[in-house]
């Protein structure tokens, strides 16, 4: 663990900056084409941001199939949202944010969080699809066993850069209680990984 | 300690992928969703409503056309295309259509007559009946362009119809891809 912690921070939310600085005016294009009722710019669109869609869906929800069910939503929202779609934010935040609010809204109706982790515990395999490997693979499984709380703040605020004021907004909670859960998921993560034997 | 361990923790998960490709692709679905929420109508009426509108458009074109060249022009009647024959269909001798375009029309062509089978009866007459339409329009179009082959509206009219019947084919046939482009022709 130790050698993987020394990397540098921020690489995803470097990268996502860059890519969106490029892809911009094509993206405009196929944005404009899309609010106009053209599904293959929208599908040129989702071809473009399915992997990140998909990624975050899968950290927060840690299941492969919860995740593709609110991925496709996401997209599915996405379309009907278009409309209302100002250019206030990147287009791939702005696809981010509506997948937040599916995962949540798909939590918020299954019945009860005990089958949720039921499935999840029959089905989950999500960090062999993550591309995580050696001890990235071992902190990828510890954040699925986080508290769903800790890790949704965990995933956006670490693993996508988000900060508090982002991530709050987008889960629809206070800056103080997104940096308590942070804190919380940090403390959590630190112990399980202690407890397997990694230095942290 | 602590404040180590957070920023170790944070450096760590920014190296996570953030990119993770899904198992399967997630468009077709998508795609079947979003065009549901179209008003709900009968399936095949839009193409119905298209088709009429095109056929209103060729005929007003090749009337506007006719009464452009009918002095200087000998009249060509539309001569029944051989087989629906795409290479000939050119606007101009300088156009024709391109590879890619063919191509993808055999590939959506072929998705197409294995998913009709799959439709009622009813379904696949309408189908069909949309498609002779269009057909019959892009034939009409393309005699009216070798009477007036710097006509940008027939060209545009052309390119529209073309992409129609790929359209009606590729809804049946549940091929997704983009197919064509104005450099297609």
């Amino acid at each position: 663990m130790a050698a993987v912690l020394s990397v540098e921070t921020g690489d995803n939310m470097r990268s996502m900056v860059s890519r969106t600085a490029t892809a911009m005016p094509e993206e405009a294009a196929l944005i404009a084409r899309a609010r106009g009722g053209d599904t293959r710019a929208f599908e040129a669109l989702y071809r473009t941001h399915v992997d990140r869609v998909y990624g975050l869906c899968l950290r927060m929800t840690g299941n492969v199939s919860e995740a593709e069910d609110c991925a496709q939503e996401a997209f599915i929202q996405a379309w009907n949202k278009l409309a209302k779609f100002r250019g206030d934010s990147a287009f791939g935040t702005w696809m981010h944010r509506i997948a937040v609010n599916a995962v949540l809204g798909r939590i918020r109706k299954s019945k009860r969080e005990q089958d949720r982790i039921r499935v999840v515990a029959e089905t989950a395999s999500s960090p062999v699809s993550s591309g995580d490997h050696g001890e990235l693979r071992d902190l990828s499984e510890a954040i699925d066993r986080l508290p769903e709380g800790a890790r949704h703040v965990f995933v956006l605020n670490a693993v996508y850069g988000y900060s508090h004021e982002e991530s709050s907004n987008m889960l629809g909670i206070a800056v103080g209680t997104s940096k308590a859960q942070l804190h919380r998921a940090r403390r959590l993560l630190a112990q399980q990984l202690q407890e397997q034997g990694f230095e942290a | 300690m602590n404040e180590e361990r957070d920023d170790k923790l944070t450096s760590a998960a920014a190296q996570l992928a953030a990119e993770i490709e899904p198992r399967r692709d997630l468009w077709p679905d998508i795609e079947l969703a979003i065009s549901e929420t179209a008003p709900r109508r009968s399936r095949w009426t839009p193409m119905f409503a298209q088709a009429a509108a095109i056929v209103l458009l060729v005929g007003a074109s090749s009337g506007l056309t006719y009464l452009a060249v009918k002095d200087d022009r000998p009249v060509v009647m539309p001569q029944p295309a051989p087989e629906y024959a795409f290479e000939r269909a050119a606007f101009g001798s300088s156009y024709t259509l391109g590879s890619d375009y063919r191509d993808t029309r055999a590939d959506v062509l072929a998705r197409f007559e294995k998913e009709a089978g799959r439709l009622s009866p009813e379904e696949r007459q309408d189908v069909e009946q949309s498609l002779e339409v269009i057909r019959s329009a892009i034939n009409e179009i393309n005699a009216a362009l070798q009477q007036d082959p710097d006509n940008t509206l027939l060209q545009e009219l052309l390119m529209k119809t073309y992409h129609e019947e790929l359209n009606v084919m590729r809804k049946v046939g549940g091929v997704t891809q983009s197919v064509m482009s104005r450099r297609d022709i």
